[in-house]
């Protein structure tokens, strides 16, 4: 591989999210319509309901999880660092995944918010590898 | 399967054609991705040819439509983003592993998104898609 192209790997970046919830505002039963918004100077869009202003219950929420920027050095701290980064990424993207699945499976059951909103998400390879053993056995 | 998300050849060939003010056309149009399983969104994906067996959603709600909003917005230096959100509501219980993000003519797609898991949609249950792509410099 030529140095120009490693150079413009990953140049244009994406990310998304996607956002699963029920059709029916939480707190009044109605359901939800679309409405436009302005969030500062941009112009966005949701899904409220339109006697209360309320949303449909978070079934789940996906998220993209970014690869690890490439190592600026060649010496063992840099590629060690890059190593542990790749395989805390990986387990976090197989957390991820198992997160998702299990919201789906019980969506109508109670659980902590954290399965559903993917936010608090472990901070560590290894708190990863226990949460997806415990969501792979719940 | 992790979540992931590529800018696909034929998204870019369709920019650098706007660059050269060829015939092509802007981001305009999203839609949901059919498929049982986790897709791998791949760079060789064509509008017509999603990632491995997926298909296009035809019906119930996560049909080819128009993005709610895209907006530019600023990343790293000034205007190098383009961001977009748009809202699926299902009408009938399906499966969605991903989504096309594709141009005004729908003939080319310019990102695809497979999802942490397949999304079981059920009917009136919403999908809220945020996304945003950055052209980098770094």
């Amino acid at each position: 591989m030529s140095m120009e192209s490693i150079l413009t790997k990953g140049l244009m970046t994406v990310k998304l999210t996607g956002e699963l919830r029920t059709g029916f505002c939480t707190e009044c039963g109605t359901q939800t319509a679309k409405e436009y918004y302005m969030d500062g100077e941009r112009r966005r869009v949701r899904m409220t309901c339109p006697k209360c202003g309320g949303m449909g219950r978070l079934i789940v929420k996906t998220y993209s999880v970014q690869a690890p920027e490439p190592p600026k050095c060649f010496k063992a701290k840099c590629l060690w660092k890059f190593f542990f980064r790749v395989l805390y990424t990986t387990w976090l993207a197989n957390y991820h995944t198992e997160r998702v699945k299990y919201a789906q499976k019980n969506r109508g059951k109670n659980m902590p918010s954290k399965y559903r909103t993917g936010e608090d998400s472990p901070q560590t390879t290894w708190g990863c590898m226990k949460a997806v053993a415990k969501l792979k056995h719940l | 399967m992790a979540q992931n998300e590529v800018w696909t050849d034929t998204g870019i060939a369709e920019l650098i054609l706007l660059l050269r003010e060829e015939p092509a056309t802007g981001m305009e149009s999203i839609v949901c991705l059919e498929m049982a399983t986790a897709c791998t969104a791949a760079v060789g994906s064509t509008f017509a040819d999603p990632a491995d067996t997926a298909t296009h959603h035809t019906d119930s709600g996560l049909l080819i439509a128009a993005i709610d909003t895209v907006a530019g917005d600023t990343t790293n230096t000034a205007g190098d983003t383009i961001l977009f959100d748009h809202v699926f509501t299902a009408s009938a219980t399906k499966n969605v592993a991903g989504i096309h993000v594709c141009n005004n003519d729908d003939d080319v797609t310019f990102i695809e998104c497979c999802f942490n898991a397949v999304l079981a949609m059920e009917n009136t249950d919403t999908l809220t898609i945020d996304g945003s792509s950055t052209i980098d410099q770094a």
